[in-house]
Formats: structure tokens, C-alpha cells, sequence
């Protein structure tokens, strides 16, 4: 996999490899991966021979890049070594450490902890707990007194994709958080910053650190809105409670209202004219942000009342139909899929 | 954390939910780094990316350090085209030794003589064979019969240039990886029913043997791991044109449309059970039983396509390379 780092690397100088390496050790956790397994993934990234020592057994275990369990206790120096849990990790490199040696070897050692029954969590996954409900509060204010947030101040998360593209990378609080979507890029900002260097991004409420959850939630419905390269960054407090509602629907509960409008959205005029309806006043404001003639809209206008059950231009079915077209824009989202790469 | 903290609104089409086979957890890990090298979904436009992605590592690369020795040849591929051939053998071969041809992976459209060759390099070590890589020509811009024919052609060549490349004409084997293993097949179907020359065995890896996108395995990965449905489109519009999925497709290009499997070189088939061709790769192997002939099978549980290649340090992948040396040390080695 080391080649596979560098070549990514050189396919797109912007990747974010470090985060990569968090992801990959995430997935080997959550999958029960053994020691063996750990270790080969470690030397895989690295290109050279991983060991570890633990205690108080004393085990040792070396693994070459090729996943091969070595027989002999080797005899290199362990410069790129860390100590941590009761025990050592080192990789073998001849010459001078590499750039990603020191993340390889702390989310190694991390993941040995958990593995042997050292840990029973991660001690910087504290992110993934504090934006989750199902995490009891006081653990999470814990959490956030650890990673310095004021109880009295409100915060913001923004949600990435691990392949988003930076413009400007900042010092952030950020982590990898697993979703249904895989392993997500999560940053939390102070309540007053609402953009971000990157896209696709979505920024979530300002909530306090109690909901930062709600924040979490937002932030994802946000992100799914996203459509590079028009929609980059999407804010959630741009659609307020209606971003708020679409992250309370769910597999088991889809939107009444969406489902019906994919009947609409097979005509390729659709998403183009449900968004100019949808920002301005009347059907004629409509026309103009479309481009289109006033007679033309009124045709798709037409088809779409046909379509429904109930009319997109009267009262509470404009309401209707815009939140079931931000439903499907959710729906359909390519947001969390990695881009041709000749686009970035 | 769970979904329904998350509120998440489920797809529709290409991203609803299907029911597959999950990923192992190693590969899955290998994935979050691959990503973005290998896009799930090939189309047409990435055509070119993939040519530089996928192109093979140097010589030096694979053979620097092993004691190999690698000439190139030029041989005649399909209507008399001059074509390259880097044969490898061991630094301390000595008389004729037994043969591999091999043919790259890359979709039909990408690809070289270097791609993926690693693991088929091992083999000049362990077993002492000769292994002839060849470059076919591509698609979209050789449509079938350019590729296979070219693959056909090289066999030939092979075959009666055995003195000179120094093989054994009682050992030569075809072995070929996903678009490769389909070329495979069908030079191995041509050569029985052409007269051609006589094969020991037939190495099919996660073959490419179907363009009719028929199976339960092809619907169940779309837009996900490494070549998905959308990618095996792409590569069989490329290689068929209009003539994909339709009624006029040859069994040497397509070797899942063979009906006479009979009196074909025993075959060694591999696959994982999270990819496209494990329906194909299985009913191929379950096709060359029911005519009385010889198949070794092996599906991995939870391997997405060539995962021996993109994450060979897990125990999946070792487990695979392990079990194709045993059955080419029992075919070819001495």
C-alpha cells in the first residue's frame, strides 16, 4: 500500500494521506482485525518491516510488508519506535523516518491497545463520542472539557468527505468519524465561522455542547446538498429548520412528498426548474432565473401538476414541494462519491 | 453510531441499499487508501486517467534485486502487426523449462505488459519458469477481434518459437487476470477448436469472461469497490461496440457464451465473493465440470476484485497467492 500512498500522492498532491491512515486503522478496529493483521497493515503503509513488543508476556511479533510473519527477532534500530500502553511499536526503515511513520505508529499502537483488551476505546476518537446522542452527556462534556470547549460557547461542525479538496488547510479540531456513508472528515468550528477552505463541505447549526449531535446531523444533510463544482460548500443555517427536518428522516421514515416528485424529476428540465421556482416570487421571477420563456414554464408547471397530488405553486404545496426537492437533491446526492479524478 | 442519530435519507438507484456480501475487514481498511486510485465507476471519459493510473511499474521495479533476467521479443500479433513480449526467466535457467503465457489485466482498455505482474513473476523464482508478458492491443481503439486475436497469435508464437524462448512444449500454460483471464479462456477454447498449440492449464484469475451483465453478482456492486457494473460496461462497449450483450458475440471474446467446454486444459479458477465476477467465474468453472473437464475453483469470502493486487499484505490475499502457487507447483513445476 505504500505505492499505492505515493501514488495517490502523485495523482493528486492534495490528498490527505494522514487522514487515510486514521480510516484504514478505523476499519481494521471495527473489523476485529487481529495483531497479524494490525501489524501487516502497518508495514504495508510504511513499506518496511513493523514489529511489536508487548507486555508483560514479552510477545514479540515481526511483520514484512508482504503481510509475512518473520521468524527472526531482527536486528534493526528502532529510531522510529513509540512506547505507549505498556508496549513498543517500531517500524524498520533504513534511513530517516518518513513523513507518515509517526501517524502510522500511533494509530498502530491505538489499535493493538483495543485489540489486546488494553482499551476498551480510543483515547482520540473523543470526537466521534461527543457528536454522538447515543453517548451518555456527562462523558461528552468530558470530552469536550478535554478538547478545550467551552461549555458556555456554541460550535459548529463541518463534514467533509476524506477526498474533499482544501484550498487552505488550518490548524482544526477535526477526526474521522464513521457514518453510514464510511469514514467522514469532521472538524468543529466556533459558532461565528461559517466557511471553510474545502469542498464539498457542509456546515452544520450552531448548537452548544450538549447538541453538538444536532450539529453533526445538520452538517450531513448539508454536505449531501453540496454539488461540486456549482453547490461547494453548503451551510445549514442557509435552509434552517428545514435541514433540521431532513435530518430527522430516515431509512424506515422517507418523505411522503419525495417519493412522489421522482416522477417529475425523470424530465430532464426538473432540477432546474424546481430551484428557480423555488428562489423566487412568481412564475415570471421563475422564468427569468431559469432562462427560459414565461409560456414554457408555465407548460412544466403544467406537467408538474399533472404529476402531484397537490399544486406546487399553491400555498402550503410550495412549501411541499420544496422540502421534498431538497429530499431529492439528498437523495441523489454524489456528494459522498469520489469524483473522476481528472476534475479535481 | 447509528443511522438513525444520523437521519439519513436512504438512495435510490444506484445508491439504494442492495443485499452483498460485505467486505472483508482488511481489504475494507485497504480500500479507504485505494480510494480514489482505482475509481469504483470507470466510464468512458476516464479512459485515459486509467492508462496512467494503471500502468505498469518499471522493470527495475519488479525485477530489481531477483535473480531474473528479462529480454524483450517482437512477435507477430493479428494480421502480421509487430507486437512486444518481455520474456522473464531465471538467471540460472538453463534448457528448456516450462512456460507461462500471460495477459494483463486493465479492463481491455488499460493496462500493460507490467501491470499486475508481480505475483506471475514469482513463479520465475519458485517453479524456474519462462514468462512470456505480451502487449495486445487495446480497446476502444482495437475492437474485438484485435485483443484476442493478438493473444491468439502470441501462443502461436510461443508455441513454435519454444526452442528459441527455451520452453517445454509439454508444459506451456495460459494464465490471465480479470480482462486477461477472459482473453485466456478464449485462446484456450481457440486453441481447441483451431488445432493450436497444446496447453497444460489455464490460470483464470477474477476473469472477464461475460459482457451480458446478467448475474446477481453484477447488480450487486455498482458504484462500489473496484471495477463495478458500470466499469465492466465501459470495458465490453469498448472491446464489442454495439454488439455488447447482443446475439453475434464471439466465445473467444466472451468465453461465458461458450456452449462446448469440453477438451479444455485444466483450469484453475479465482474470485471474491464481493466483485462482479463471482457469478461468472463460478459458472464457468461449474460449466467445465458438467462436460467432464478438470476446474479448481476458490472464492474468497469478502475479496472485492484483484484484491491480491491492490492489498496483498492480508490474510485474504496471502491465502490466495498460496493456494494459485500450489496448483501451478502441481501443473507446471517439476
Amino acid at each position: 500500500m505504500q505505492e499505492l500512498l505515493a501514488r495517490l500522492k502523485a495523482l493528486d498532491p492534495n490528498a490527505s494521506l494522514a487522514l487515510r491512515i486514521i480510516a484504514c486503522f478505523d476499519e481494521l478496529v471495527r473489523g476485529g482485525v487481529n495483531i497479524h493483521g494490525l501489524l501487516g497493515a502497518a508495514a504495508s503503509l510504511a513499506g518496511c518491516v513493523a514489529g511489536y513488543a508487548g507486555q508483560p508476556s514479552a510477545r514479540t511479533m515481526r511483520v514484512a510488508p508482504s503481510g509475512e510473519i518473520l521468524k527472526d527477532r531482527g536486528t534493526a534500530t528502532r529510531d522510529c519506535a513509540l512506547e505507549a500502553d505498556g508496549m513498543t511499536v517500531w517500524l524498520e526503515r533504513d534511513g530517516p523516518a518518513h513523513v507518515n511513520d509517526r501517524m502510522i505508529l500511533e494509530r498502530l499502537a491505538l489499535a493493538l491497545a483495543v485489540r489486546s483488551g488494553h482499551r476498551a476505546e480510543d483515547p482520540l476518537r473523543r470526537l466521534g463520542d461527543l457528536l454522538d446522542a447515543g453517548v451518555d452527556v456527562s462523558a461528552r462534556r468530558a470530552i469536550a472539557a478535554k478538547l478545550g470547549l467551552a461549555p458556555q460557547l456554541k460550535y459548529r461542525v463541518a463534514s467533509l468527505p476524506l477526498f474533499a479538496t482544501w484550498r487552505q488547510h488550518r490548524e482544526l479540531l477535526e477526526d474521522v468519524v464513521h457514518s453510514p456513508f464510511g469514514p467522514l472528515h469532521v472538524c468543529v468550528l466556533r459558532a461565528e465561522v461559517k466557511t471553510i477552505d474545502a469542498s464539498p463541505c457542509g456546515i452544520g447549526v450552531a448548537t452548544g455542547i450538549d447538541d453538538l449531535h444536532r450539529s453533526f446531523s445538520t452538517a450531513l444533510v448539508s454536505l449531501r446538498l453540496c454539488a461540486v463544482p456549482n453547490v461547494p460548500v453548503v451551510v445549514a443555517d442557509d435552509y434552517g429548520g428545514l435541514v433540521d427536518l431532513l435530518a430527522q428522516c430516515s431509512i424506515d421514515r422517507p418523505l411522503l412528498d419525495a417519493e412522489e416528485l421522482e416522477s417529475v424529476m425523470q424530465h430532464p428540465w426538473a432540477a432546474q426548474t424546481l430551484d428557480a421556482l423555488l428562489r423566487s416570487a412568481s412564475v415570471r421571477d421563475a422564468s427569468r432565473i431559469a432562462g427560459v420563456h414565461h409560456s414554457t414554464m408555465q407548460a412544466r408547471l403544467e406537467t408538474m401538476r399533472d404529476l402531484l397530488s397537490f399544486d406546487p405553486m399553491d400555498g402550503i404545496g410550495r412549501t411541499r414541494v420544496g422540502l421534498a426537492f431538497l429530499a431529492w437533491r439528498i437523495r441523489h446526492s454524489t456528494a459522498l462519491d469520489l469524483p473522476p479524478p481528472g476534475n479535481r | 453510531m447509528t443511522e438513525r442519530h444520523l437521519g439519513v435519507i436512504e438512495g435510490v438507484g444506484r445508491q439504494a441499499r442492495v443485499g452483498r456480501p460485505p467486505f472483508d475487514p482488511e481489504l475494507r481498511a485497504g480500500l479507504a487508501i485505494v480510494g480514489g486510485m482505482f475509481p469504483p465507476t470507470v466510464t468512458s471519459e476516464l479512459i485515459d486517467f486509467m492508462r496512467v493510473s494503471y500502468a505498469g511499474p518499471p522493470l527495475d521495479t519488479l525485477i530489481g534485486g531477483r535473480s531474473i533476467r528479462c529480454e524483450d521479443r517482437v512477435f507477430e500479433g493479428y494480421e502480421g502487426h509487430a507486437l512486444t513480449a518481455s520474456v522473464f526467466r531465471h538467471e540460472r535457467a538453463s534448457g528448456r523449462r516450462p512456460g507461462i503465457l500471460f495477459v494483463h489485466s486493465g479492463g481491455m482498455m488499460f493496462g500493460d505488459r507490467f501491470s499486475g505482474l508481480d505475483r506471475m513473476i514469482d513463479f520465475v523464482e519458485l517453479l524456474g519458469v519462462v514468462l512470456v508478458s505480451i502487449e495486445y492491443r487495446l480497446a476502444p481503439e482495437h475492437r474485438d477481434p484485435y485483443p484476442r486475436e493478438d493473444v491468439y497469435a502470441a501462443l502461436e508464437w510461443m508455441a513454435s518459437n519454444a526452442e528459441s524462448l527455451g520452453v517445454r512444449l509439454d508444459r506451456l500454460l495460459i494464465a490471465g487476470a480479470s480482462a486477461g483471464g477472459g482473453l485466456a479462456a478464449g485462446a484456450a477454447l481457440a486453441a481447441r477448436d483451431r488445432g493450436g498449440p497444446r496447453l497444460c492449464g489455464q490460470l483464470l484469475d477474477y476473469p472477464m469472461l461475460d459482457d451480458r451483465g446478467i448475474t446477481k453478482s453484477t447488480r450487486q456492486f455498482d458504484g462500489i469497490g473496484v471495477w463495478d457494473r458500470v466499469s465492466n460496461e465501459t470495458g465490453w462497449s469498448a472491446l464489442l461496440g454495439d454488439a455488447r450483450g447482443g446475439p453475434d458475440v464471439s466465445a473467444y471474446a466472451a468465453p461465458a457464451r461458450a456452449t462446448r467446454l469440453h477438451d479444455l486444459p485444466p483450469a484453475f479458477l479465482d474470485v471474491g465473493s464481493a466483485e462482479i465476477f463471482r457469478d461468472e467465474t463460478v459458472a464457468y468453472a461449474d460449466a467445465l465440470w458438467n462436460a467432464g473437464g478438470d476446474a479448481e475453483l476458490h472464492v474468497w469470502p469478502g475479496g472485492f476484485h484483484a484484491f491480491d493486487i491492490f492489498a496483498p499484505h492480508t490474510a485474504l490475499s496471502r491465502g490466495m497467492i498460496a493456494t494459485r502457487r500450489a496448483w501451478m507447483s502441481r501443473v507446471l513445476g517439476d
